[in-house]
Formats: C-alpha cells, structure tokens, sequence
C-alpha cells in the first residue's frame, strides 16, 4: 500500500523537503564529529535536541502530508487546483485505476506547468 | 528529591488531565456535536446564511455570513494600515536632521512601538483573515465557515483591542502611550526602574495585544475546522488550492504560537501588577526573550505564508499558465510550518547563550532558507515564457518577488552568527524584514485587493491609479529600505529618535523614499474608495479572461453565478438554494451539470 501511494513522482515532490532535512542532517554530523564548543551533557543534549525535533516533526508531516495528497490523488479525479467546483469544469485527470492511466496521472501532475491541456472546452 | 517530588506532579497531573479528555469524550458525542446554533455538517442547508439579512447598520453588527466578515475584517485592517502608515510617517519626518526637532524623543518612541504592534497585529493578521473569510469557503466550496458565530465574535474582539493598544494617544489623563518597542522587553515593559514604563498606558496595551491574540486563535480555529470538514466533494487534498494550503498552515501556526504569546503577556501582567517575579529574578530577561520569540518568529510566517499563497494564486493568472511545482510550494510551506517553531533564538544570538544552542538555531534558520527560496523559483520559473500581463495585480505580484528575494537573501546573512553578531540591532534588520513585511507581505496584500476587487465590489478600480500605486509603492519601498540597509552596513543603531551626524544624508534618502510611498498610498486610498463608490459595475464573471488559459477559479464562478442570478434568475438551476433574494449564492456545486450556462 504504502508503495502504491509514494511511487517515483510522489518522492520527487517530496524531495523539496528532503533538501532542507538534509541541512540539518549535515549540521548534526558536523556538531558530532567537530564538536566546536566541547561536549557538556545538558548544553549538548538541547543542541542536538534543537536540531532532531524539527527533524523528526518535518519528517513526521512531509510523510502525512504526501499520503494525504498522493492517496487523494489515486482515489479521485484531479482538478486544477481551485477549479474542483467550478461548474462544468473537466478534470484534469479522471480517476481510473488501470495501472497504465496510474502512470499517466503522475507524470502529468508533476509537470504541473503544461497549461495547454488544462480544461480547453470553451 | 525534591525533583522528583515535582516530577512525580506533573505526571499525575498530565495523567489526570488526560482521564478528563477521555471521559468528555466519551459522555459527549462530538461528531454530533453541534457548537452554537447548528455548525452544519457539508452539504446540509443552514439557517443562518439563507436568512434574509437586515439593512443599513444593523447587517454589519449581526453578521455572521463569511464574507461580510470579511469585508468587516478588511475595512478594520486598511484603517489599521492608515494609522499605522501615518504615524511612521512621522517618525520618518523626525529622522530628516540628526536631532530631535519636532516631536519629542518620548513621542518617536511610542510611535515606534505603536507603529510595529498596529502594523503586525492590527493590520497584518486583520488583512489576512480579511482574504481568508471571504476567499476559503468559496475556494473550497463551503457554505460558510464551520462555525460562522465564532468568526464573527472574533472579528468583533478586534476593535476593542485596538482602542486598548492605541489608549495611551488618547487624552486620558495620566495615561501614556507604551514606549517598549513591540518587543517588549524586560526589564523596561515590566516597569521596573526609572523609566515611566510603569504607566497604566503599557498595561492597556498588554491586554489589547492579549485580546488580539484571542481572536486570532479563533480565527484559526475555525479555518482548520472549515478546511479539514467543509470542503465540497470534489475538492480533494490533491487539488485544494494553494491559498487554502497557506491559510491552513498559517492556522495551524497561530494555534501553537498564539497561546504562548497569550501566556507570556499574562505572566508579564502579573509581574507588572500582582507583585510576581516571573520576569524579574536573574535570567528573567532571558525567559522574556524566550517565550516572545516563540511566538515572535513563527509570527513572521503567519504574516507570510498566506501573502505568499496569494501571489502563488495570483501571479499564474497572468501569466497565462499554471503554477510551476505546485506541489513544491505545497510541501514547501508544510515545511516552513515545522521548521518556523525551531528558529526563535536567532533573535537573540547577541544575548551570550550557550555557542552549542545558538549553533544549532543557526544549522534550522539556514534550512528554512530553502523552502522560501524553492517558491521563488516557482515564482519565476511560472512567469518564464509565459503570457505574462501586466495587470495592476501581477505588478505587485512581481514586485512581490522582487522585493521578497531582497528581503530573504539579507535575512539568509543575519542567520548566520557571525554576521548577525556586527548587524545585529542596526538599521540593516529594520531593512530586512521592511522588505519582507512592506515589500512583500503589503505587496501581495494590495496585489489580492486588485485582483479581487471586482468579486467584492463589483466595480473596476482605475487602472492608471492603480499602477501609479504600484510603481510609487515599489520605487519608495527600494529608496527607503535599501538605505536603512546602507545605515545598517555604517553601524547606524535601529530604535533611536536622534542619530549622529554622519548618517543624515542616508537617512535623508529614507524619507524621501518613505514620502514616496506616502504619496503611493494616498492614491491608493482615493482610488479603493472611490472606485468601490462610482467606479464601471463588472457584468462579466470573468473580468480577468481566465476562461481562455483555462485557469478559471471557483470564486470567480460563484460572481458569474451570483451576477446571473441577479439579472436573469436562471430558474433551472437544479441544486442552487434561492432562498434569500437570490443575491448571495454559494451552494455546493458537485457536478458539473450546467455547463451552459457559464458562457457559451
Ligand atoms: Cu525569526
């Protein structure tokens, strides 16, 4: 299941809050191998303490967040955002889960920028 | 042992507290739970809305329709804005020669901290909230608000606060304005020493800001509860829009932030009149500087993050495509959500903590960088080879980005401790966040009422005002805020009524550039108004041509909706409720039936 809802274009969306996890991964190491201002137990916990909970919340709501988004995508038609109740508006992709038409969605939603094909029926 | 003592509370205590969450829920069925007068589960027709509504005065002190609310919310934030804008005005008319000239050194300090509290809290959430009422519930297609009296009381919370906030101008006796900076720092707001910081003026102010704080989590409560349960059954997670996405984080910021401001100017409040000494022992400024920044820094992107979800919003229209990476911006600002509440202490690096723990505010303040600078890059990569327009609204848009990238690298150097340790508390942060809160946040702010101005008015707004608006506002914001960054650079201390001599030219420039905007918005001013009163009625429900790059929106429909309905009374149309006059639509469009009657 899990799979199914973060494939290959859901992570690459996801990748713009890796970047900023990756930083404060990097200051961790950083802080553990250089050790800049010696190690003391309570000021060196709350160092470490400052950098792991935003860490971990980050990670924590990228993950719902993704699930949320993805799995809406793979259970309903996908409109433009903003578009979803508008009258007569077509979605930009009609849910279907053929595995082919799967595929299709996402490419499409992440190349968000191809406005062409968005709802021409006028 | 005593510790443990105390340890062994506070756990009874959290067990305690949640036995009582647990039996409330299980005595009251809280999926019917139905808050003041019936919230009104999706889809089910509400009295209050459908009521005819009364006239004259009485509508807009009974209310409880969202976008009245917002009108509501907007008239406040725009009289906020004036005042706001007109007593920096002063002070900038001050600081033209080194001295104190025409207004005395205790007047430009109460200006001062008037000027930033009316501006962030009586402008800057107002303003937001004004968007959002109005905006969400047609965006994501609601019928009202989920709990349509709670916005209004929160709204009504507002001008009492800012009679208190501003009570110290009035001419009451004995009472003065707050000299503290919107900071609020102790040992001066707790009144101690030999200042007046101990006037009855600073306490009124506290408990305005407190009463602000109020409504604001009100405010915020209702959004998450609207967006989470409202939405219409098409509009899913996967195509909620942008500016909804950004007034949900921003809500669920003001729920964590808001609180602990509330805490903090209680705690103060005791201190300064019940004799506490939460503030007062050694590390107590220490505790002050903790609890306000918080609050405080979150607070910038509650004051952002819908801003910039207007300029997401707006700025594709006229560029004749869609938003790039939409679901970059999305995650993006999830992400500043988070990472906001782990940044406070880069307001205090000068304040001698720990180097690990300042060390570590530096590692998240620099990460958060990244999901700003993701957006600005959607921004224009948006604009690259489109059809771009340069409508009054996406002006400001692009002034937005220009202002906003200038705001954000500065603040990228003030993140890193050995530069913020020579910048800080000099002219060059004032610069910064300006750029961020007047060239960006107010940027979008007036780039959101041109775009909008024809849902809520129904009128057109002139256009060449509109763009002499525009170019006053964005010359004057870059002269002004530019050389307070140029002060900063030559030392030039923020906070001060009188200044060495050898910063008069610069300072100079400031003014000049700040009489710019002035002029900017006194155009601006005349122009809302007068436009809203005689300017052209917009016939056309789609008076930005989005129908022809297919990116037509759902409040735009509902105008279109609302304009036919008030001409021609369409009569077929199957699921529309006309029972109030027929002027103030909104149902719950779930398919896509009738097509026919949009334009074609
Ligand atoms: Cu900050």
């Amino acid at each position: 299941m899990a799979n199914k809802i973060f494939d290959r274009d859901t992570l690459l969306d996801l990748t713009v809050n890796v970047v900023p996890l990756f930083i404060i991964g990097f200051f961790v190491v950083g802080f553990v191998v250089l050790a800049p201002f010696g190690i003391d137990p309570l000021a060196s916990a709350i160092q470490f303490g400052l950098l792991a909970v935003p860490f971990v919340l980050l990670a924590v709501l990228t993950y719902f967040a993704g699930r949320a988004v993805a799995g809406a995508e793979h259970s309903s038609d996908v409109y433009l955002p903003g578009q979803a109740s508008v009258r007569g508006a077509e979605p930009l992709e009609e849910f279907d889960d053929t595995p082919e038409s799967l595929e299709r969605d996402q490419t499409n939603a992440v190349e968000g920028e191809t406005a062409d094909d968005a709802a021409d029926d006028h | 042992m005593q510790v443990n003592g105390q340890l062994a509370l506070t756990v009874l205590m959290g067990i305690f507290l949640v036995a009582v969450a647990a039996w409330l829920a299980r005595i009251e069925n809280w999926r019917s739970y139905t808050p003041i007068g019936g919230g009104g589960a999706l889809g089910q027709q509400e009295g209050y809305v459908s009521e005819e509504k009364p006239s004259g005065i009485i509508r807009w002190l009974t209310t409880v329709d969202h976008k009245d609310i917002g009108l509501l919310y907007g008239t406040y934030g725009l009289i906020a804005f004036v005042v706001g804008g007109l007593m920096v005005t002063v002070m900038r008319i001050e600081l033209i020669d080194p001295g104190m000239s025409f207004i005395s050194n205790q007047f430009y300090n109460s200006l001062l901290t008037s000027h930033g509290i009316t501006m962030l809290f009586l402008f800057g959430t107002p303003i937001i909230a004004a968007f959002a009422n109005y905006l969400v519930p047609l965006l994501i297609g609601a019928d009202d608000m989920a709990f349509p009296r709670i916005n209004a009381i929160a709204f009504w919370l507002l001008p009492p606060a800012a009679l208190l906030i501003w009570a110290g101008f009035f001419p009451i006796p004995d009472l003065i304005p707050a000299q503290t900076a919107w900071t609020m720092y102790t040992p001066l707001s707790a009144g101690v020493g030999a200042g007046n910081q101990a006037n009855a003026g600073v306490d009124l102010m506290l408990l305005g800001l407190h009463l602000s704080g109020v409504s604001a989590t009100m405010g915020s409560i209702n959004f998450i509860a609207t967006i989470f349960t409202e939405r219409g059954d098409d509009v899913s997670w996967a195509n909620l829009d942008i500016f909804s996405w950004t007034i949900l984080t921003q809500s669920g910021l003001i729920l964590f932030a808001f609180p602990l401001l509330g805490s903090a100017l209680v705690m103060l409040l005791f201190d300064r009149n019940f004799g506490t000494t939460f503030f007062a022992g050694e590390g107590g400024a220490m505790l002050w500087q903790h609890l306000f920044w918080f609050f405080g820094h979150p607070e910038v992107y509650i004051l952002v993050l819908p801003p910039m979800g207007i300029v997401s919003y707006v700025l594709p229209r006229f560029s004749g495509r869609r938003l790039f990476g939409f679901k970059f911006v999305v995650y993006s600002t999830l992400a500043i959500g988070v990472l906001s509440f782990g940044v406070w202490a880069h307001h205090m690096f000068a304040t001698g903590m720990d180097p690990r723990l300042r060390a570590s505010f530096m590692a998240v303040s620099l990460a958060i960088a990244i999901p700003s600078a993701v957006k600005t890059f959607n921004w224009i990569t948006t604009m690259w080879n489109g059809r771009v327009r340069l409508t009054t609204p996406m002006l400001f848009c692009i002034g937005f980005v220009s202002n906003f990238i200038i705001g954000g690298v500065t603040g990228v150097f003030l993140a890193s401790i050995p530069v913020d340790l020579i910048l800080h508390d000099t002219y060059y942060v004032v610069g910064h966040f300006h750029y961020v809160v007047m060239g960006a946040i107010a940027f979008a702010g007036f780039a959101g009422l041109y775009y909008w101005y024809p849902l809520y008015t129904g009128r057109m707004y002139q256009k060449t005002l509109g763009k002499a608006h525009f170019w006053l506002s964005m010359v004057g914001t870059n002269i002004t805020f530019f050389a307070m960054i140029l002060l900063g650079y030559g030392g030039m201390p923020r906070r001060y009524a009188t200044y060495l001599p050898q910063f008069a030219s610069l300072h100079q420039v400031a003014t000049i550039g700040a009489l710019i905007l002035f002029v900017g918005q006194v155009i601006f001013v005349w122009n809302f108004v007068q436009s809203w009163l005689e300017g052209p009625t917009v016939d056309d429900g789609d008076p930005w041509d989005l129908r022809e790059s297919g990116l037509y929106t759902a409040e735009w429909d509902w105008y279109d909706q609302k304009l036919q309905t008030a001409i021609a009374d369409g009569g077929e149309e199957e699921d529309s409720v006309l029972t109030d006059g027929g002027d103030e639509e909104e149902s719950v469009r779930t398919d896509g039936g009738d097509v026919d009657a949009a334009d074609d």
